[in-house]
């Protein structure tokens, strides 16, 4: 199985002359559309109840059981300062899986579809001083339609590092 | 051959050896008469040493083998313990640990041979036995065979012309010899590498078979089989044919490294009975001088020396020991987990129950079905809380293990800091969690350093100060609740709190001014800050300022705290409090503004309904006044930032936690009943405060947090 995979990639690698494309989850928060880099995605959960815990960042909104395990569930809205969230039937509740911390839970308004984008279709040179733009680190373009890329490094933060 | 699986089991028992010497060198130091404990070391000190030599760490082994060599001398009262035969033996101890850990870390014993140290014991044996020239030369005889073990075999060549045979054996033999038959003696030397010595010797025995009988075995077929035998076996056969076939089919057995044999007679052996016996109380005087040739064959042929030989077997029976396994702690912690999955899926099944059972009053079904169901599921709360509890045992071990080297570290430090003093332990079966156990020597450590360094003053000052002129130092360790305490301290010096108020304003921690009004206790905090040292001079051994902060640190990681009481003059105590598990606690689920917290049950006194009418104030804080204690009212609604109530009630349910001897009240809306919780990390990312000490998964699958009332305090 593995092998034939393998071997599928090799023939698109010598049949083509593409470039190797990396496969994003495209997310909408509010009107704009974000890209997350699905090797970090474990999951994507429906919204459930989520517990509220005092006295940690504003942007954490609480913690969920995610098949037995507690996650914490953060709002990249309230990172990002772009206000509270609106809770609709199709918010959902993407889980990274991260190294260094474990799983992490980010809310976002809906879940549109997976893309393929190669580096010739991200335009990297977004650095602006708006500090939304710390959590972007690239431009998709897809289609007619713009991604900007989750630099989930920045989004997730690592208290040790 | 590959011995890499025996590598574990060896440096296991090998600690355990290496910590039952230290213990019992410790009470020979205090007791040099008392001979059971003489006999334990030497037992310890033998059982190292044939370790070490089966696994070929002949360096290892050479060190053991002499220091085995003076515990015999002691036994023999040959030679007298004093302080430098102790420091001796205890820098011997450090070697062979630093073997030790070397083979853990390289599987190899490196190429350390202490030869400084041998020499050392050596000449202590050489020079206590100077006035006893005639027991100087068996002792010089002992070192010299240990330092060639190939000479070793020597000494036990043609062991089967020593065979002590009774008359009905002798009879034997000579009716064998009527009939016609050759006797032959054989001894046989299996390789010391070999492991399964038993079941050689029994190959041997069928290889032989094939060409006549064996008469007489030495040792007897049975010890053989018990493996009641060291390096070497002889045996007696007779047999119609020649010598040589049988004995080159002897040899053919593989992991047999020599046969020796010869024809004998049955004279030969009513000849050899008279002078063995004559031998024997000579042999007695020489065989504990050098305990290594002669004790060894002494061992091997129990027949040759009957007293001696019955001294000698307690050395290779070993001692009974509890009936263990060793499992990897990785297994049980899986075992935990489905432990806790199975407490989730049983609450979840209660709650079901509850609200089936409710249902079923409202719409007045028939209880009999019902009652069955509800009387199984208290059944199944009962066995997991009771398979829980197991598996909980399972993973506790006493903190003896971590705490059984300190009297050895203190005495070190007694003889170093020229300071008498003394180590008195209580409660090390006090079990905890293997994970707290593991990681609080380190803190533990530190702290008695601290005692014997800055604790306990000079045998002068405290003479002066009407003290006992031997400092003590103490180590109590108890459970309370869901705690267990450790208590170190020592009726040292104590804290001079003037002297660290001004090093802190020293150090521009604290304004001059504020530190007027500092506590006591806010004071001796300064101390747990990284690198706050007070020590005029850094040693060794503490000083350089690392150390409580370090201590506090760790004990914090594992969930515990610490305190500290000290008197100027009298001593400082030192209390730790650690959480006895680390997974499952029985807790109080409460509800504060329509979220669902939980109090560990070990933290909680009592619950009280009180009139809101009854609130007091004491400087401008709530307060409630309960059977003589006034006790502070913490609104968990307001600590925990819910929304504020619109309405107030008349009554407000008050929950009293303890800590120490402080007492709190949490305000909380109502009660939801008591249970079985899994406490659940909440990952990493997020900051936490304190008083959530984790997160826990309730039986309909919603999750609350855990409150510790410690943290509010």
């Amino acid at each position: 199985m593995d092998k034939e995979k393998k071997n599928e990639v090799k023939r698109k690698d010598t049949n083509a002359v593409e470039e190797e494309k990396k496969q994003y989850i495209i997310c909408r928060i509010g009107d704009e559309q974000y890209g997350l880099d699905i090797s970090y995605v474990d999951n994507i959960v429906r919204m459930q109840k989520i517990t509220r815990v005092p006295k940690v960042q504003y942007y954490y909104i609480g913690i969920i059981n995610l098949r037995g395990e507690v996650v914490p569930v953060m709002s990249v809205r309230r990172k990002m300062g772009l206000g509270e969230d609106e809770i609709t039937n199709k918010s959902r509740i993407v889980i990274l899986k991260m190294e260094d911390v474990g799983y992490v839970g980010i809310l976002v308004d809906e879940v549109r579809e997976v893309i393929a984008l190669g580096e010739s279709e991200i335009n990297r040179n977004t650095k602006s001083k708006k500090q939304d733009n710390m959590f972007i680190n690239g431009i998709g373009i897809h289609g007619d339609d713009l991604v900007s890329i989750f630099d989930i490094s920045t989004i997730i933060d690592n208290p040790k590092a | 051959m590959d011995l890499s699986q025996y590598l574990d089991i060896f440096i296991d028992e090998s600690n355990e050896h290496i910590q039952s010497l230290s213990d019992n060198i410790m009470i020979l130091e205090k007791e040099p008469e008392n001979k059971d404990v003489i006999n334990e070391i030497f037992r310890a000190a033998h059982s190292l040493k044939g370790m070490a030599g089966t696994m070929g760490f002949k360096k290892m082994q050479h060190l053991t083998h002499d220091m085995e060599n003076v515990f015999s001398e002691i036994r023999n009262d040959t030679i007298k313990v004093n302080s430098t035969l102790i420091d001796i033996l205890f820098d011997c101890l450090d070697a062979i640990e630093a073997y030790v850990d070397t083979i853990k870390q390289t599987s190899n014993e490196g190429d350390e041979d202490n030869a400084a140290l041998i020499k050392r014991l050596n000449d202590y044996l050489a020079g206590a036995n100077g006035d006893k020239p005639a027991d100087a030369a068996p002792a010089a005889d002992a070192s010299a065979a240990a330092s060639a073990p190939a000479d070793q075999a020597n000494g036990d060549k043609d062991a089967y012309k020593q065979i002590r045979l009774e008359e009905n054996d002798i009879e034997k033999l000579q009716k064998a010899a009527d009939s016609g038959l050759n006797l032959y003696g054989f001894t046989i030397h299996v390789q010391k590498e070999c492991l399964l010595k038993a079941a050689r010797v029994f190959l041997v025995y069928k290889a032989v078979e094939d060409f006549g009988e064996i008469l007489i075995y030495s040792p007897s077929s049975q010890d053989v089989e018990d493996e009641k035998f060291e390096y070497s076996v002889s045996f007696i056969m007779g047999a119609a044919g020649d010598l040589d076939p049988i004995k080159q089919a002897a040899a053919a057995v593989s992991e047999i490294e020599s046969v020796d044999a010869d024809k004998v007679t049955p004279d030969m052996f009513k000849i050899e009975a008279a002078p063995a016996q004559a031998a024997a109380p000579a042999k007695a005087a020489a065989a504990p001088a050098a305990p290594a040739a002669p004790a060894k064959s002494a061992a091997k042929a129990p027949a040759k020396s009957g007293g001696n030989g019955g001294g000698k077997k307690k050395t290779i029976n070993k001692p009974v020991t509890a009936r263990t396994i060793r499992v990897d702690i990785e297994k049980l912690d899986a075992l935990m987990n489905q432990v806790s999955e199975l407490i989730i899926a049983k609450n979840s099944l209660v709650s079901l129950s509850a609200q089936a059972n409710e249902n079923a009053a409202k719409y007045s079904e028939s209880g009999g079905n019902r009652q069955t169901f509800q009387e199984q599921i208290e059944y199944l709360e009962r066995i997991t809380t009771t398979l829980h509890e197991s598996v909980m045992k399972v993973r506790m071990v006493p903190i003896e293990n971590t705490v059984n080297k300190f009297p050895r570290m203190i005495r070190d430090l007694s003889r170093r800091l020229k300071k008498p003093m003394e180590l008195v332990m209580t409660g090390e079966d006090t079990e905890l969690d293997r994970t707290v156990v593991d990681q609080i020597g380190d803190p533990l450590q530190h702290l008695l350093r601290n005692s014997a360094d800055h604790g306990i003053e000079d045998p002068e000052t405290r003479k002066a100060a009407g003290k006992p002129e031997t400092g003590s130092i103490f180590l109590n360790a108890y459970q309370e609740g869901n705690n267990v305490i450790i208590q170190v301290g020592d009726d040292g010096a104590g804290i001079d709190t003037e002297a660290v108020k001004q090093k802190a304003i020293e150090r521009g921690l604290v304004s001059e001014e504020d530190a007027e009004n500092l506590t006591k206790k806010e004071i001796i905090d300064f101390l747990f800050l990284p690198s706050f040292s007070m020590s005029k001079k850094v040693t060794d051994i503490s000083g350089r300022g690392v150390g409580l902060d370090v201590v506090k640190n760790n004990i914090e990681a594992l969930g515990g705290d610490v305190e500290v009481k000290s008197e100027l003059g009298q001593g400082s105590t030192f209390t730790i409090r650690l959480p006895l598990t680390l997974a499952i606690i029985q807790a109080l689920m409460v509800e504060v503004s329509g979220e669902k917290y939980a109090i560990a049950l070990a933290s909680i006194m009592n619950i009280e309904n009180i009139p809101v009418s009854e609130i007091k104030y004491v400087q401008a804080k709530e307060v409630i006044y309960l059977r003589g204690l006034v006790i502070p009212l913490i609104h968990l609604d307001e600590l925990l930032d819910c929304p504020p109530k619109e309405e107030k009630p008349d009554n407000i349910i008050v929950v009293i936690v303890k800590k120490g001897d402080n007492y709190a009240g949490l305000v909380v809306d109502s009660l939801i009943g008591q249970q079985e919780i899994v406490i659940k990390s909440m990952g990493k990312v997020m900051d936490t405060d304190k008083m959530i000490s984790g997160a826990t998964i309730l039986g309909d699958g919603e999750v609350a947090l855990i409150l510790d009332s410690n943290a509010m305090f």
